[in-house]
This record gives C-alpha cells, structure tokens and sequence, in this order.
C-alpha cells in the first residue's frame, strides 16, 4: 500500500473522533478500512464484556456468517488467546488448528477463510479487546503489516476510550457496556430494516449506516429510533 | 453465552432459592452476596423519563429509589436514560456532589456512601434499573461486576417472563441456555418478528423465547430459522403462546 493512502485513512479517522462522535459507526470504518488496507478477506472486532465473554462490536462485512464466525470465539479461536496473552495470535493455516477449535475452523472454513490474525486491543496493563484478520489463502502477514495492524488496533482502542473520557477503570466499563449494548440495538434494528423490506442483515445494515450518515445520526441513536417505531427507515 | 461466570452465578442463585422458583428478590439477595453489596433495589421504566420501585432488600435501598424519584436525578436515572451502567464508587467525592447536587448528599445523609446503577436493558429494550448500594465508598472487583451484570441480565429474563401470558420459566430457559446477550441472530430475530406482528420488541422478544421454550429448542436456533426466514410468526395466530409457522 501507499505511504500516501495509509496517511489518508489514519487522517480520516483522526476526523472522525470529534465531540460525541458514533463509536460503533468509527469501529465499522475501522474494520472496513483495515480489509483493505492490510489487503485481508475481512476484519472483525471484539471487546471484552465484564460478564467474561468477548463480543463482535463490528466487522468489515454485516454478513450474518461473518458474525457467527467472529461470534463462535466466545469459546474457541485464536481471539480468546489473544486476549488472554495480550499477544498477537496467528494461524498460518486453519486446517491445522481443526483439532483445537473444530467449531470455529469448520465455520471459518465454510465461508473460505484458510488463515487468521488475532491482534490485542491494549489498554495499559489490561486487554479490553481484539481485532480478527482473515484471509482466504494460508501464510503469514508481513512484520510490516502485522506492524500496522497493530497500529489499527490500537486506533480502535482510543476510539473506545475517546467516546468518553475514562479517568479510572469504572468508567471503562460504563464504556463498555454501553458500547455492546449499541450493538445489541443495532441488530434488533438490522431485523426490523430486513423484515420491512425483504432483504439480507447486510443489505439491512448498509441501509441503517446510509440513512444514519445522510442525517449525521449516531447508528445507535437511529437504531433505537428505528426498534421504537419512531422513526421507519 | 454459557461460561464459568454464568455457572457461577447461577450456582449461588439456585441456593438463594433453595428449590423454590427463583424471584427477584432471591436474585437481590444473591446480588448482595456476590458482589459483595449492603443493599439492593430494582425500578421499573413507568414512562417515557420515569422509573418507580419495583422491590428493595432494605430502608436504606428504599431511600435511594425514592431519593431519585423525588429529585429527578441520581445513578439510576443516568443509567437509565444513558442506557449504560453508573459507578458512583464514592458520593461524598466533589464530582457526584456536582453530578447530583441534591441526590448526593441525600444519600449520604441515608447512609449509602457508593452506588451502582445497572441499567436492565436488551438493547432497545429498557425494563429498568438494578441498583447496588454500598456503605463504605468503593467499586466493584472486577469479578463483582461480571456476577452483579449477570445477574442484572437474569433479572430481565425474570421480568420479561413474568409479563408474557404463558411465559416460558426463565429459570429453566436460562439454565439451558445461558443468556442470549451475544448471539447476534437472536436481536436480529427480535428485530424481524416485531414487525412480522406488530408489537414491541420487548413483546416480540418475549415470544421468541416462549417458542422456542415450547418447542423445546435453542434460542438461537430458532432465531436463525427466523433470521432465513424458514420461521415466521403470525399475528393470528393464538397471541399468547408465542406460536410460530413454518415457512
């Protein structure tokens, strides 16, 4: 990629941290753009719930079988490690880890994953999340691209921390819950979009980010709209 | 989401209950224990702005609901209106005094030094308020938190499932399992059949569960044949069992 284009997207996620900005909407540009620029099948974010399990807050693509597969990590899949080491996972070949996390791999199989990174969302000494490369084909990032990956990572982590400013880990986990819960609200949304107009979570999604960015609304603030019937997108 | 914490928790609300079906107030009173608390209460969303009482373990917890009720402020009204917890680890630090001026040294005065408001909540869903008081200022451990926000959760099931005409047992759905707050599918389905019937998502969620706790099969699995649209709800369908139609 271009010194140029890298400058590009950090800039314009730089712009995005502004007063009161969307968390969920900055950690899906986020995803979106590390597909792209770190030239990945799909990216995915999780953070730690304080209940002890991780949670997808946003991935590169909506689709249903992408969450699933993020998702399966509660239990199993290079995240958990990751999160619980602090440090970088990587699985140069899924076929190979088949015996370890037999759900995940086979899921990640399906939609044609072959390899994935798992890189830590550091905050301090403690970890609050992860952030889930795939690929379609098995190897090994480049250091520079695991470098900037990291970097990525670490821009999500002040995304989270920005949205509020936490002096103490209270207030991190005010942070948090209110972060997995916009998601929740999110998906109960995605559903009423995809149910009124016959189509797919993705399509459902992309509608709600249209509609939100279109009226500079927070997703979350339209999507509770949306589930409330105040509002029919 | 069936982890170590969850078993956890529910091992020591199973002996709160001591057999009997598991209510609210045995919940409050697992809470007091686990997170290691003085008291607890639980307010009801009663409009738009407005929560009220539901139950309380003491005068002290008492004091805190009316507190917020007649002032029109505290943890609790923030947790609610934010849709995200509140940790007030010390009310006499000048910041609450300045977040709450009237409710912080009201409380104080009652005897509560820390509160933690959990918002019970499922996304757009918003049931109400679990407060957590203490009488020595601090926060919550971090294990504290997760068994008081698994607990807040079981305490949404319990509410949901007692409101629904023949509702499932909450106690048994959740035993098996666990509770639905990471299984994406499962909000989207929410999402779907609101509009399939016409209802709230707070209704619609609810006859999820009641479905798939009468057909004896997973939450998530039923919400994925939802989200693929193998399973739609009908609005004519006999209302109160959460009746679904094959497609």
């Amino acid at each position: 990629m271009s010194e140029h284009r890298l400058a590009e997207v950090f800039v314009e996620l730089a712009d995005t941290l502004v007063a009161d900005f969307d968390l969920i909407d900055f950690l899906h540009r986020l995803t979106v753009r590390c597909a792209g620029l770190l030239d990945v099948a799909a990216a995915g974010l999780l953070l730690a719930d304080q209940r002890g399990a991780l949670r997808v807050v946003a991935a590169s693509t909506e689709e249903t079988r992408l969450l699933e597969v993020l998702q399966l990590q509660t239990d199993e899949g290079p995240c958990p490690e990751c999160f619980h080491t602090g440090q970088p996972v990587t699985v140069v070949d899924l076929a190979d880890a088949a015996d370890q996390w037999p759900r995940f791999v086979t899921e990640a199989h399906r939609i044609g994953f072959a390899s994935v990174h798992a890189l830590p969302m550091r905050l301090r000494t403690e970890v609050v999340g992860a952030l889930n490369l795939f690929d379609t084909r098995p190897g090994r990032l480049s250091p520079r691209t695991i470098q900037l990956g990291q970097a990525l990572a670490d821009v999500a982590t002040i995304g989270l921390l920005q949205a509020r400013t936490i002096s103490q880990s209270s207030m991190l986990a005010e942070q948090l819950q209110a972060a997995l819960n916009s998601r929740v609200i999110i998906e109960q949304a995605k559903g009423v979009i995809a149910e009124r107009h016959q189509i797919d979570m993705e399509q459902a999604f992309l509608r709600l980010r249209a509609t939100a960015r279109a009226g500079s609304r927070r997703l979350s603030d339209l999507s509770r709209a949306i589930v409330d019937g105040s509002e029919l997108v | 989401m069936t982890n170590d914490g969850f078993f956890r928790v529910w091992t020591q609300i199973g002996k709160h209950a001591q057999g009997s079906s598991v209510s609210v107030a045995h919940l409050c009173a697992t809470a007091m224990a686990v997170a290691g608390v003085d008291g607890v209460g639980v307010s009801l969303v009663a409009g738009p702005e407005a929560l009220e009482a539901f139950t309380t373990t003491d005068v002290v917890a008492a004091r805190i609901e009316e507190l917020q009720l007649v002032l029109g402020e505290g943890p609790a009204a923030d947790a609610s209106a934010e849709g995200r917890p509140v940790l007030a680890v010390d009310l006499a630090t000048a910041a609450c005094a300045e977040r709450w001026p009237a409710f912080a040294p009201a409380a104080l005065a009652a005897g509560a030094r820390a509160v933690i408001a959990l918002p019970l909540q499922i996304g757009a869903i918003r049931l109400g308020v679990f407060t957590l008081y203490r009488v020595r200022p601090g926060g919550l451990s971090a294990l504290e938190l997760a068994d008081a926000l698994v607990i807040a959760d079981t305490v949404c099931m319990l509410l949901l499932d007692h409101a629904a005409v023949a509702g499932p047992d909450a106690t048994g759905l959740a035993w098996r399992d666990g509770l639905p707050g990471s299984d994406a599918v499962v909000h989207q389905a929410t999402g779907m059949i609101l509009v399939q019937l016409g209802v709230t998502a707070e209704v619609a969620f609810v006859r999820l569960r009641a479905y798939a706790y009468a057909q004896d099969r997973r939450l998530g699995d039923v919400a994925r044949d939802v989200v693929a649209r193998r399973l739609r709800f009908d609005p004519d369908q006999n209302p109160g069992a959460g009746v679904g139609e094959p497609v």
